[in-house]
């Protein structure tokens, strides 16, 4: 699969899906115009990318310092898309970073770690 | 007398700690415009990184809202992206705390279950709001609200005190929506 790579604008974080290599980030601030156009064709690509990585490790990585809520929704369908992917027999690691002092992304980092299962989830501070 | 009216509404909007107040229509680029003024106008006055934040949230949740359910929209049904809508935003400090304020006419039947669920997320304490914060982000079955509920969970979690509003009759059809954040 092709990767995909979105620099950051000045509402919408960096997109580096290196699919060959099974390395994703997400870096930035999310609050795009249109939440759905944004993150519709990452969780598309996601979705296929995930169902041909069977026995393989994949290294997530989130470095997002703010998302409103429309972004939050899109950030979780995407947590849920990886813990798919490890029932399916993929071995997948999410690194949730954020800045030292940050309350807020950490405690949305530990949010979405209730919805892990299978996923090896690390609260990073940088 | 012009530049006394005006001087006399920047007064009373400067002794009342406001950052800024908007009145008027309202598109996500000057949503993004204001947003990015506050941030810069925080960050000189060297606030925490972490009451910046949730007054910044505060303040996209609000605006999105006013984009989304104002009833003064100029919009065509269907038309999301573009569109701009009318109503109040003002930001400002009131006894060393951030408030955002937003208020925007809304119609009368739509404001009856908005009621509803701020009074839910009003009677709930910071855990209460968490668990329902993490119980909306996962529902996928309401796709026509545009993510309203988890907007106004997410003002909430942000706030230091329960959320205020309040609802005004203007005629048969309409009424007008405002609620006050205090972070």
């Amino acid at each position: 699969m092709e990767n995909m790579f979105i620099p950051a604008m000045e509402r919408s974080p960096e997109v580096d899906f290196r699919f060959e290599e099974n390395r994703l980030s997400l870096r930035g601030e999310a609050y795009p115009e249109d939440a759905a156009a944004f993150f519709g064709p990452l969780l598309r690509q996601l979705s296929a990318y995930c169902e041909t990585i069977h026995g393989q490790e994949l290294h997530v990585e989130f470095q997002l310092d703010y998302f409103n809520t429309s972004s939050a929704k899109a950030l979780m369908n995407m947590i849920q898309i990886l813990e798919t992917a490890v029932r399916h027999g993929a071995r997948v690691s999410l690194r949730w970073c954020f800045q030292k002092d940050d309350d807020v992304m950490r405690e949305f980092g530990e949010d979405f770690s209730t919805e892990l299962e299978h996923v090896q989830f690390q609260l990073v501070e940088i | 007398m012009l530049a006394s009216d005006h001087h006399r509404m920047k007064l009373e909007s400067n002794q009342q700690g406001i950052i800024f107040s908007f009145n008027g229509f309202i598109s996500e680029g000057i949503l993004f415009a204001l947003g990015d003024a506050l941030k810069k106008k925080m960050s000189q006055d060297e606030t925490n990184i972490c009451t910046m934040k949730r007054v910044f949230s505060v303040f996209v949740e609000q605006a999105q809202n006013i984009i989304r359910y104002s009833a003064e929209t100029l919009a065509k049904a269907g038309q999301e992206v573009n569109r701009i809508s009318s109503g109040v935003l003002t930001v400002g400090s009131e006894d060393g705390r951030f408030f955002v304020v937003c208020g925007n006419v809304m119609l009368r039947e739509e404001a009856i279950p908005l009621q509803a669920r701020l009074e839910k997320i009003r009677n709930l304490d910071q855990a209460g709001i968490k668990a329902y914060y993490l119980e909306k982000i996962k529902d996928v079955s309401d796709p026509a609200s545009m993510g309203a509920s988890l907007g106004l969970i997410e003002i909430a979690r942000r706030a230091s005190e329960p959320i205020q509003y309040d609802f005004l009759d203007i005629d048969d059809l309409n009424t007008f929506y405002c609620m006050k954040v205090f972070i």
